[in-house]
Order: structure tokens, then C-alpha cells, then sequence
């Protein structure tokens, strides 16, 4: 059972329909009761980091996210400001993350862009998948729909799963155990999204 | 086929027995059976629709005249006639044949009714694309065509893919007879359709008196807005006064179906549907699902006789596709869910729909008699084969 | 690498689909819902919708069919029309919509962009910029279906609301909408010229080529169409087209290898 963090925002669902037409069994979850014995948990996200955190803090369901994920070993997946919230702190923000991964969040360094475009980061990019996780097992030529102007900093590369380049590298998916992060929308990007959750329901 | 009510009766409570030729079988209601267990429908094809069917050269010379006349008609105009095209495989090909082979001008005419599939879309744009045509689309009002069938739902007949259809026709009707084009061409065939769906499980979508009455009793807007068509008009007063025709060219040349899908795939990129019809999402959930769930009538059976009737499939073949569920299990709950949201309503109602007492098109007004004299006459003056019954 | 965006644009109007030639006569184009479907299984970029009837009739935007697109769309989605307050734009994004697109609200207040991106985030604010020309080579910003003429300039307009905290400008050539004979490219390169945030060009594109000199001329920027995607031929049948992986491919390396 996929359990979806409804705190109020990212497309829910568009989760929720992928899972169904998969045939997998989906929940969406509002209060920390709904969330009670999950042992797969999306947290998606769309927004600022403040907003978010705030968000999230406000539903309730803080503390029993941090019990399944961190005590339980619940498996998680971030999506976009979802993931970035899974980091310690964000430069976008004040308030600080989940800290579920040893990690940051800093704007990306547009001084050496020599492109009239600059930020956000917004479009299809393709990714590199540079670590051998069942995340991306089976995923041909792997692409993306990224819409963001800051972006994760892993402290260590053993936790980087993916990366995709604009301006330079940067990371585009992570991994720490149980807790996994894309800094994409695989909730938008077609087949190659729901590839990968349903790689990750499968896990 | 008119039967008092005890014998409709009688009829309903047959044993199962299929035909020994093709595979329809009493789910027909009205079906007969000769003492060697072949059925009307056969019988009907062998005695009366195969004498009449001209493949050879009756048939060459036929088609040869017809093309000369919709030439002759369109000489000035931008083009010469208008084909029905939904993205199937028959309006496709007949496509193909009136510009490549028989050398004519068609407006390629779509009735989009909002439940076009993207392969359709795709085909229909391959198809155009690849011959070099002119499209001309109308598109029905949404509001107004989901008003229809959601009041067909309600009214818990089986043929709730009435409105459609007749949409379709209607449209075309309308077009003809304000622009004067004098010739619709479609691809209806006998090839894959000699047998018909029974009227019991498929009443006349033409029956405007039909449409009229369910929606007056189950539908909530206004219907001025849908295109009606009335059967007297387009049966008589476009063809005998305004001389609009509409014909069946592949009637008039072997057409076989599996030659006809590899050419265009071949040519065109043209995609194939799992199964008839299925260009239009609706259709498919009516024809693979709701039919047969609701009241186990599996168009399969009629469509798969018609290929048995003209030695395109064998009887074993069709038999073990039937043994398989019309509907695929792993996405019907994806696809029931598409139809509901798409129509407005939650699928606790469209399941509620499922669950009505089961009626047909007797419990409402209809033009029944009036068809039935029409089809007398015409099978008198050999101006149609191939009918329903 | 990142890709250059090809973007359908919808009109909505009266719930229904709809499109314009120079913002007047809609002529009606069916089904928003199944539109989004067939647009999922052509694996289309992005989705611009825009109810054209909200800012004029001043109502509030149709949250039941926002929420209906947005579930339905396998693509990022952006939404516009009658939209000018912030709390607005917070609740279209809870409904699963990637970006809201404010115009005319932003131009009587243009506060409100800073507002709604502190909330929100600048990606998730995209300015529409209606331009109309206004001779001597500029452009006018336009509002309400262009019926409204504000006498700003357009790029400068964009350069403010770029330092106010929107995420993307969109603009939209009025006087090729609908037309089909090519994008406006002088109004392009003005509004390039003012502003390093992701851009959008909208009006009059008629053909692959026109999406292919695009990108050749400016690299990463979005090519959104309405009637391109929507129409086809003399007749303009409404038939919904988008090319395919490979068609699109084709189109980028040719775009690259400056075609």
C-alpha cells in the first residue's frame, strides 16, 4: 500500500491516479491516524520551502512521518520541495527540514550561465543515473520534468543517485537508506515517471 | 422481427443453444434454428445476402458506374463526395481506395463527439496527412451530448450508444444536404458485417422518436442543440428529393480485413485497435463491458459470425477468443473510472446505472413499425441487403 | 540536457474548449478533459490552459475543472485566467497545478507577483504578457481578451516582473493569434532581450518550422500553439495533433545544427 502525505500541497492526485491504473494499491493520508502503520510514504511537493515546511508542520502529521521514517525504517520518497524538505536547510528558506539526509539546499550559481536563461530550472532534462538502484531499473534514456531554481547538496556522494546538468552537474535524485528524493516530478513526466514509481512501490 | 409479448416470452426462455455454423446463440433472443442447428442469421446471408453481394464482375462494373457518377456530380467542386471517417479501419481503407484507387476528390468528414481515442486521432491524421485530403470536423456540444447519454443510462435500455451514433449520421446528413453533396460514402461492408447486432440488444440509433422520448424523460438540458436526423428525411427526402445518396463501396469489392490493415499500416503508420470499434473510448467500454456485464450481450459473437460468414475466421478460432472476457480485467477499473469522471458523475452512479432494472427500447416511443415497413420494402425492391433484424 | 518546450494552449470558454483568431469569434473545439487525455498519450511537454472568459466576467476561476485537468494531466500543467489574488493562486497550486499564469492582475498590481511567489514560488508564477504593436517597432501590454490597452511597454513590463519574482513570461502576440502565419519574432527577441527568467512565445505559429527556427534562433525557450495543435487545414478541422518522439527529435537536432 502506497500511502500519499496530503498536507495541502502537490498533485495528489496525479499520484493517486498512476498508482490506480497501475493496479496498486494507493491511500492518501490527512492526519497522523491515516498515516499509522505505512510502510511506503510519497511526499510530494510544488512551492517554496517555508510554505512547505509550514505546510507540513501545521497538518499534524510531523511526528509520526519522523517516527515511521526514521524509527520504523518506512520507505519515502520527496518529490521536488518534498525531497528538498527531506535536507537540513534551504537557502530559499528559514525554517529548517526534516533532516532526514545529511544534506542542503542552496540556489543554484547562474553567474557562469552563458544562456539568456537563467532560473528557474524549467523543462524536460535528461538525467544520469549514477549509482545501480532499483529507482531507475529499466528506465531507458531517462528524462525529466524539472521546474526549480534551488537545488540539493548531498554531504556525502554515496548518496547521490542521480544527477542532471544545467549550468554544471547537480544532483537530481538521492538516496540514504530508506529515504529517497527526486528533484524532478515523476507525477509529470510521462512513462518514465511512472516507471519509477512503480519501481519504487516495488522496492 | 415482430413477436407478440408471450412469444418474445418464450423465446427469452430458451436453453443456450448456439449455432452449429457461426457462433451467435440465444442470447439473440429472437434467434431460430433449422434442424441442423444453423441459424437465421446464416440463413438469411446464404439465401438472401450472398445472391445478392456482387464481388466479380457485376460488382467491378457496379462500382465503376457509381465512381463515374460522383465524378460526373463533382466536376467544379472542391471535392466530389465526403467519406464518414472515425480512424477505424473501415473508413480508413475506404479512404484509401476512393482517393488511390478509384481515383476520387473526398472531403474526409470526423464527427468528434469527445470521446475520441488518440490512436484515432493519430489514424485519422495519418490517414489525411498520407493521401494529401482535406479534413472538415465538427465537434458536437459536450454539455448537450453528455446530457444524452447520461439520460440513456438512466432510462436502462441497452442501446445507449444511440446517441453517438446518430450524432454521426445526422451530422454528415446536414452537411450533405447544406453544401449538396450528393454522395456519403461509408464504410460499412458486409465483409465484417453481414451479420448485424439484433435490435433487441441494438435498437435503430436512427430512431429520433426514440432519442427524443428518453431524453425528455431523463435528460435535464435542452436538446436543440444535438444534431436529429429523422428517418423519413434521410431515408426518403434526401435520396428521392434533394438525391444525396449514401453508399457502401466496399461492398462492391472483395474486401478482406487483414489485407486491408497491413496496407495501411504499412503506408501510412496507421495503428490498430484491440478490437472493433474501439475508436471511441465510450464505444469500447459499451461494447466490451457494459453490454455483456449488464445483460450478456457480446457483440463479439456478431462480429466474429460476420468473419465466419466470409471465410476470414474459422468457427475454433472465434470460440476460443470468446472464452476470454470481452473486457481486460487489469485496466477495466481504470476505464470505468475514465467514463464516470468524463460524464460527470461519481462510479457509485455508474455502477448504480449497472444495477437498473433492465428495459428496452419497447418501454419508450419508437418509429419500430415504421422501420419494419421500411425494411420490408426495401428487401422487396433488393435496395438493401444485409439489414438488421 | 535541457530541452527547448513545445506547449499546447487550450482556451476554455463556457467550460467548453474554444479558439480565437485575434481574441474574438471562439469557435468551439469540444472536450477540455478528453483533449488532456489524448495530449498525455502524445507525452506533450507541458499544458498552457487559459479560461478566456474569467478576467472579463470577473468570476473566479473554475476550481472543479481546474482540480479535473490537473488529476487527469500526466504533464506539468499551468493555469491562467481570473486570477488576482494570492490566495487564489495558493489554492490552484494545492489542486495539483504546477503554475498559475496571472495577467491582468499583475499589471493593475504588480505587487501581487512578489506576493504570490513568496508564497508559492517564483516557478510556479508565470506572468502572460498580451502585446499588441504599438508602432515605431514596440509593443503594447494588452489585458482583458485584449480589450484593454495599458500603454506600457511590453519587454520593460517583463524586466519589472522579473525583479518582482515571477518564474516565467509568456508572450502572447494578439495580432497573430489564431492567424497561423508565424511567430512574431521582433516581439520575441525585445521581451529575450529584457529578461534571464524562462520565456514562452505565444501567437501565430503555423507550422513545425516555425517551432524549428525558434529554437535554432534562441536555444532553450518554450513554443506555445493553440491552433497549430488543435486545427488542420484549409478547413480548420479540429483534430488534436502533437508530434511524436521522433518527429520531435528530428525537429531539435535540426534546431541545433541550426537548420
Amino acid at each position: 500500500m502506497i500511502v500519499l502525505v496530503d498536507y495541502g500541497l502537490g498533485n495528489i492526485q496525479a499520484f493517486a491516479n498512476i498508482y490506480r491504473r497501475l493496479g496498486l494499491p494507493v491511500a492518501t493520508a490527512r492526519t497522523p491516524q491515516e498515516l499509522d502503520g505505512a510502510r511506503k510514504i510519497v511526499l510530494p511537493g510544488v512551492g517554496a520551502f517555508d510554505w512547505a515546511m509550514d505546510k507540513l508542520n501545521a497538518s499534524g502529521m510531523r511526528e509520526k512521518l519522523d517516527e515511521l521514517v526514521l524509527e520504523r525504517g518506512a520507505d519515502v520518497i520527496g518529490i521536488c520541495v518534498g525531497m528538498q524538505m527531506m535536507a537540513r536547510r534551504s537557502d530559499e528558506g528559514k525554517l529548517p527540514g526534516l533532516g532526514w539526509i545529511d544534506a542542503e539546499v542552496v540556489k543554484f550559481d547562474t553567474s557562469g550561465f552563458n544562456q539568456p536563461t537563467h532560473l528557474p530550472h524549467m523543462g524536460w532534462n535528461d538525467i544520469k543515473v549514477t549509482a545501480d538502484d532499483t529507482l531507475f531499473r529499466g528506465i531507458e534514456t531517462p528524462r525529466y520534468y524539472f521546474l526549480h531554481s534551488y537545488h540539493v547538496v548531498p554531504k556525502s556522494d554515496a548518496h547521490v543517485l542521480a544527477t542532471a546538468s544545467y549550468g554544471g552537474r547537480f544532483v537530481a535524485a538521492v538516496r540514504a537508506g530508506n529515504v529517497y528524493g527526486t528533484q524532478f516530478h515523476p507525477e509529470k513526466s510521462h512513462g518514465w515517471g511512472i516507471s519509477l514509481l512503480k519501481n519504487f512501490a516495488e522496492i | 422481427m415482430h413477436l407478440a409479448p408471450q412469444q418474445r416470452q418464450a423465446m427469452a426462455k430458451r436453453p443456450f443453444q448456439i449455432c452449429t455454423n457461426c457462433v451467435m446463440d440465444t442470447t439473440d433472443s429472437v434467434i431460430a434454428f433449422d434442424d441442423k442447428g444453423v441459424c437465421d442469421h446464416c440463413r438469411t446471408f446464404r439465401d438472401q445476402t450472398l445472391p445478392n453481394w456482387h464481388l466479380d464482375e457485376r460488382g467491378e462494373k457496379e462500382l465503376g458506374e457509381l465512381v463515374g457518377r460522383i465524378k460526373a456530380e463533382g466536376q467544379g467542386k472542391d471535392f466530389d463526395c465526403i467519406i464518414g471517417m472515425s480512424g477505424g479501419i473501415d473508413s480508413s481503407y475506404l479512404t484509401y481506395l476512393a482517393k488511390e484507387r478509384l481515383g476520387l476528390r473526398p472531403l474526409v468528414f470526423h464527427v468528434d463527439a469527445g470521446w475520441n481515442s488518440q490512436i484515432a486521432v493519430n489514424n485519422i491524421e495519418r490517414v489525411v496527412d498520407g493521401l494529401g485530403l482535406d479534413l472538415f470536423t465538427e465537434v458536437i456540444d459536450w454539455e448537450v451530448m453528455k446530457d444524452l447519454q447520461l439520460a440513456f443510462f438512466r432510462s436502462g435500455v441497452s442501446h445507449i450508444d444511440a446517441p453517438q451514433d446518430h450524432a454521426f449520421f445526422a451530422t454528415m446528413y446536414k452537411f450533405a444536404n447544406e453544401h449538396k453533396v450528393r454522395y456519403i460514402l461509408t464504410g460499412a461492408n458486409l465483409s465484417t458485417e453481414c451479420v448485424r447486432n439484433p435490435v433487441e440488444w441494438m435498437y435503430y440509433q436512427s430512431d429520433s422518436i426514440q432519442i427524443r422520448d428518453i431524453h425528455r424523460q431523463y435528460g435535464t438540458g435542452s436538446l436543440e442543440r444535438f444534431p436529429l436526423t429523422s428517418i423519413l428525411w434521410h431515408k426518403l427526402y434526401l435520396p428521392y428529393v434533394q438525391g444525396i445518396r449514401v453508399v457502401r463501396p466496399l461492398n462492391l469489392m472483395p474486401y478482406i480485413k487483414r489485407e486491408a490493415m497491413a496496407l495501411l499500416e504499412s503506408r501510412f503508420g496507421w495503428q490498430p485497435y484491440p478490437q472493433k470499434h474501439f475508436e471511441s473510448r465510450f464505444t469500447r467500454f459499451y461494447e466490451s463491458y457494459w453490454l455483456p456485464e449488464r445483460f450478456g450481450y457480446d457483440v463479439r459473437k456478431v462480429q466474429y459470425s460476420s468473419l465466419i460468414l466470409t471465410g476470414q475466421m474459422t468457427r475454433e478460432e472465434a470460440l476460443e477468443r470468446l472464452a476470454t472476457p470481452p473486457y481486460d480485467k487489469e485496466t477495466i477499473g481504470a476505464e470505468i473510472e475514465f467514463v464516470a469522471s468524463k460524464l460527470g458523475i461519481t462510479v457509485d452512479e455508474l455502477n448504480g446505472y449497472m444495477a437498473l432494472p433492465r428495459r428496452t427500447y419497447r418501454d419508450f416511443k419508437s418509429q419500430r413499425k415504421l422501420y419494419d415497413v421500411g425494411a420490408k420494402v426495401m428487401r422487396l425492391f433488393g435496395l438493401e441487403i444485409g439489414g438488421k433484424r | 540536457m535541457l530541452r527547448p518546450r513545445l506547449i499546447p494552449c487550450l482556451l476554455v470558454h463556457k467550460g467548453g474548449l474554444a479558439k480565437t483568431v485575434k481574441f474574438a469569434d471562439p469557435k468551439y473545439v469540444g472536450d477540455p478533459i478528453n483533449a488532456v487525455r489524448i495530449f498525455n498519450e502524445k507525452e506533450v511537454d507541458e499544458l498552457f490552459v487559459a479560461d478566456i472568459d474569467a478576467t472579463r466576467q470577473a468570476r473566479e476561476p473554475d476550481y472543479k475543472l481546474i482540480s479535473s485537468l490537473a488529476a487527469e494531466c500526466r504533464m506539468p500543467l499551468c493555469y491562467g485566467g481570473g486570477v488576482d489574488k494570492v490566495e487564489q493562486v495558493e489554492r490552484i497550486i494545492g489542486l495539483g497545478v504546477e503554475k498559475v499564469a496571472l495577467s491582468a492582475a499583475v499589471i493593475a498590481r504588480p505587487e501581487l507577483v512578489s506576493e504570490a511567489a513568496e508564497r508559492v514560488g517564483s516557478q510556479s508564477i508565470v506572468v502572460v504578457l498580451d502585446a499588441r504593436q504599438a508602432g515605431a517597432g514596440r509593443y503594447e501590454a494588452v489585458t482583458h481578451s485584449a480589450t484593454k490597452r495599458t500603454g506600457l511597454d511590453v519587454a520593460e513590463t517583463a524586466r519589472r516582473m522579473q525583479e518582482l519574482g515571477a518564474g516565467e513570461i509568456v508572450v502572447n502576440a494578439v495580432d497573430r493569434d489564431g492567424m497561423m502565419q508565424g511567430y512574431d519574432r521582433n516581439l520575441i527577441a525585445q521581451v529575450r532581450d529584457s529578461v534571464t527568467l524562462p520565456m514562452t512565445a505565444l501567437g501565430g505559429a503555423g507550422s513545425l518550422a516555425d517551432f524549428q527556427s525558434l529554437f535554432a534562433e534562441h536555444g532553450i525557450i518554450g513554443a506555445a500553439a493553440g491552433s497549430f495543435f488543435v486545427f488542420k487545414g484549409k478547413y480548420r478541422a479540429v483534430l488534436i495533433s502533437y508530434p511524436n518522439r521522433t518527429e520531435k527529435e528530428n525537429l531539435l537536432n535540426r534546431a541545433r545544427a541550426g537548420q
